[in-house]
């Protein structure tokens, strides 16, 4: 399966939100859709659910037109929300009898992911006397119910401590080894980067970034390298390279650990080694520059907004 | 819609399974049950009271009654006769008649100042008693018999003529409006009570979810539709099972004990089969036209506590419609009655009036039936439409004319 938008546009009270968007996302992989806040990132999600109308554009299944059905897909919200008064066992077996299934498959289901998700003993509880974390992991439950081919997950990791954190990973994996089609927003990036394939960067409502992980790393650390040294903090290299290397190599940045540097043409990087030994630089890390998911995102959306 | 049975069972969960509502329910009925054997209780310690001592008691709960003949024209005997059942008490002059009164040891003071006028002191004056007639019945005695003395005519014979019983068969083709006043008077609060308890419990509750979020995993379970006409019907059952349960136990409990209640309440619990069928067809269309309304405006809101802001406008309309029907049942076969009758908005309680009070012929019954239903389905899918739209916009209150704009737009 693949599911594909295709120049999505969407204006609210005659303001476009959505500038056209494109992307896809194919079966047994995960897609990382990243913005920052008010990006257009749940407006994109909730017209692929079908709750707002694209003023254009279309969203496409393995080439048609995507007639979106409840039982499609399992929606996390980033905003939780089901019925805080209500007995937990019975809204799940109530969403997934929504969503299509009947009231046998619904009740087994039900039983299976609260077991899953390791909070089968709330399952006659009312939602509002479980910690924020449990309640978290019923909303889980709650997404997964109907067994949904295509699963979008909001902040799914908000509010979750690490043993619960683990055991949504796992979960994660398992729906992408299941071959289940996973969208996957969050602003925490070391999460997007252990799931997810592709991404899509919004940014003011247009996908300024899209593709294969792996791929935009290499573009982003293609020429550029990183240098660590036990003599000079991080700034001071960073000044020092940039004053008496000048002609050899350019910094563009530093990192935690390093600073960041593209050679300038003619040089290679045995050269700017021998330089930086000549220099009495001690160095202590030298390597090919491998960007985060994080560098990557601020230095789109940052650039973007200088643009702008 | 294949929902609708999925979401009514639901919601119908948060009626049933509230134990607050359960017992409540309960309680009223029961409060119903004990109110109307009240009056079987009372009579038979009553009984029970006059055969221990009935004569000591009554001497003593005798009420007394202060006269003085200013005029010179009083029979004590007759009076007796007539006050069989007071203390009488005969003053000498018309202070000491007012000072028992305002000291309350007499409960009414009669002065009379000629054969045909009193004057008459009470200290404080029920609203619908009638302190006067059997007096005034006194005097009138007394002016005939002097008429019989002074003409020379025999009073026997002049009383027996004075008081030839007429004997009349009222056979009522139609309505009798004097006795179904009070009925329809009755219902009329009742529907509009039921519709704005219950709509606001719909519209706060649709509110409710739009406030915890939850309302965002539901449109994106079922449509819109389905989760209106859901909840609107589970409001609509637990209704009827609210107000039927507390009618069936005023009504049942009265049927039995009908003899102990006397003619005074009949005028509301006499009401014929035919009315009460109109009532129930009318009454529940009204409920649903009203409940979509307020559960689509429920949506418009962010936080119950702007509910207000947005239910006003249905809440005006139903008040409206109330005092209108309300004034006009004096004139039930009224030009503005009519129209009311068939306009959806107002024929759930105009109807049902007009058949029990009025003139009305069958089609306009069955008309009005079938455009106060269209409009339901009517309103039903607009206010899922309203609902949709509405659901997961936050913020300020969206206004109705605003959210009826955006549904031409799509």
């Amino acid at each position: 399966m693949r599911l594909e938008l295709k120049e999505i546009k969407k204006s609210f009270d005659g303001k476009e939100i959505l500038h056209g968007i494109s992307f896809s996302v194919e079966s047994g992989k995960a897609l990382g859709l990243l913005g920052r806040n008010g990006a257009g990132k749940t407006t994109t999600i909730r017209i692929i659910m079908d709750v707002f109308h694209a003023d254009s554009g279309e969203v496409l299944m393995d080439g048609s037109k995507f007639h979106y059905q409840p039982g499609d897909i399992g929606y996390l919200p980033e905003e939780r929300g089901l019925y805080p008064k209500r007995v937990i066992g019975e809204q799940l077996v109530y969403l997934g009898m929504l969503r299509g299934l009947n009231k046998k498959q619904a009740v087994s289901n039900m039983k299976k992911w609260l077991e899953r998700l390791d909070v089968s003993e709330y399952e006659n509880r009312k939602l509002d006397t479980l910690s924020k974390g449990n309640q978290q992991k019923v909303q889980l439950a709650a997404t997964l119910v109907s067994d949904p081919e295509i699963v979008i997950l909001d902040e799914p990791f908000s509010g979750l401590d690490p043993v619960n954190a683990q055991i949504l990973k796992d979960v994660i994996t398992e729906l992408i080894q299941e071959g289940k089609i996973v969208i996957f927003s969050s602003h925490q990036m070391s999460y997007v980067e252990e799931f997810c394939e592709e991404i899509v960067i919004i940014n003011h409502g247009e996908a300024v970034l899209t593709g294969d992980l792996e791929k935009i790393k290499m573009s982003y650390g293609e020429g550029r390298k990183v240098v660590s040294a036990n003599n000079y903090t991080l700034p001071e290299l960073a000044d020092k390279l940039s004053s008496e290397l000048s002609d050899m190599l350019h910094v563009v940045n530093t990192n935690k650990h390093s600073v960041i540097f593209e050679m300038e043409k003619g040089y290679d990087q045995w050269q700017i080694l021998e330089k930086m030994k000549q220099l009495d630089i001690d160095v202590k890390s030298f390597g090919i520059y491998e960007p985060s998911l994080n560098d990557i995102f601020v230095s789109k959306v940052g650039e973007e907004e200088a643009d702008k | 819609m294949k929902n609708v049975k999925n979401v009514l069972r639901f919601e119908l969960g948060n009626y049933f399974g509230s134990k607050s509502w359960i017992i409540s329910t309960i309680l009223i009925a029961l409060l119903c049950v004990v109110i109307m054997f009240f009056p079987r209780v009372l009579a038979g310690f009553r009984n029970d009271d006059e055969e221990n001592s009935s004569e000591t008691v009554s001497e003593e709960d005798m009420s007394t009654y202060a006269f003085y003949d200013a005029a010179g024209v009083m029979d004590m005997e007759l009076l007796s006769e007539y006050y069989s059942d007071v203390k009488i008490t005969v003053c000498e002059q018309e202070d000491e008649v007012r000072n028992l009164v305002d000291s309350q040891e007499a409960e009414l003071g009669f002065v009379v100042t000629s054969p045909t006028s009193y004057d008459y002191y009470v200290y404080n004056k029920e609203m619908f008693a009638d302190y006067q007639t059997r007096f005034q019945e006194y005097l009138a005695t007394l002016v005939k018999y002097s008429y019989c003395e002074k003409n020379n005519l025999n009073p026997e014979e002049f009383f027996a003529l004075d008081s030839v019983n007429i004997t009349a068969n009222e056979n009522i083709l139609g309505k009798d409006s004097s006795q179904n006043y009070w009925y329809c008077y009755i219902l009329v609060i009742i529907v509009f009570m039921v519709i704005v308890m219950y709509g606001t419990i719909i519209a706060t509750g649709v509110a409710n979810e739009k406030g915890n979020r939850s309302i965002e995993i539901m449109v994106t379970s079922t449509s819109s539709t389905s989760l209106l006409f859901g909840k609107v019907f589970a409001g609509a059952i637990a209704t009827l099972f609210q107000v039927g349960l507390i009618a069936l136990s005023l009504l049942g409990s009265y049927q039995l004990n009908k003899e102990y209640w006397g003619e005074g309440i009949s005028m509301f619990f006499d009401i014929p089969t035919g009315v009460l069928i109109a009532f129930a067809v009318f009454g529940l269309g009204g409920f649903l036209l009203y409940a979509f309304l307020y559960g689509a405006l429920g949506a418009l809101v962010s936080k119950v506590e702007d509910l207000n802001k947005s239910a006003g406008t249905a809440q005006m309309l139903v008040t409206i419609v109330y005092i209108l029907v309300l004034v006009q049942l004096t004139n039930i076969d009224g030009i503005l009655m009519k129209i009311l009758s068939f306009l959806p908005i107002s024929s759930y309680s105009a109807m049902f009036a007009r058949v029990a009070m009025g003139s009305v012929e069958t089609w306009e019954v069955v008309v009005s039936a079938i455009l106060l239903y269209a409009s339901v389905i009517g309103m039903g899918f607009l206010g899922g439409k309203i609902f949709r739209n509405s659901t997961l916009r936050y913020g300020n209150p969206i206004k109705l004319s605003n959210a009826l704009k955006d549904l031409k737009k799509k």
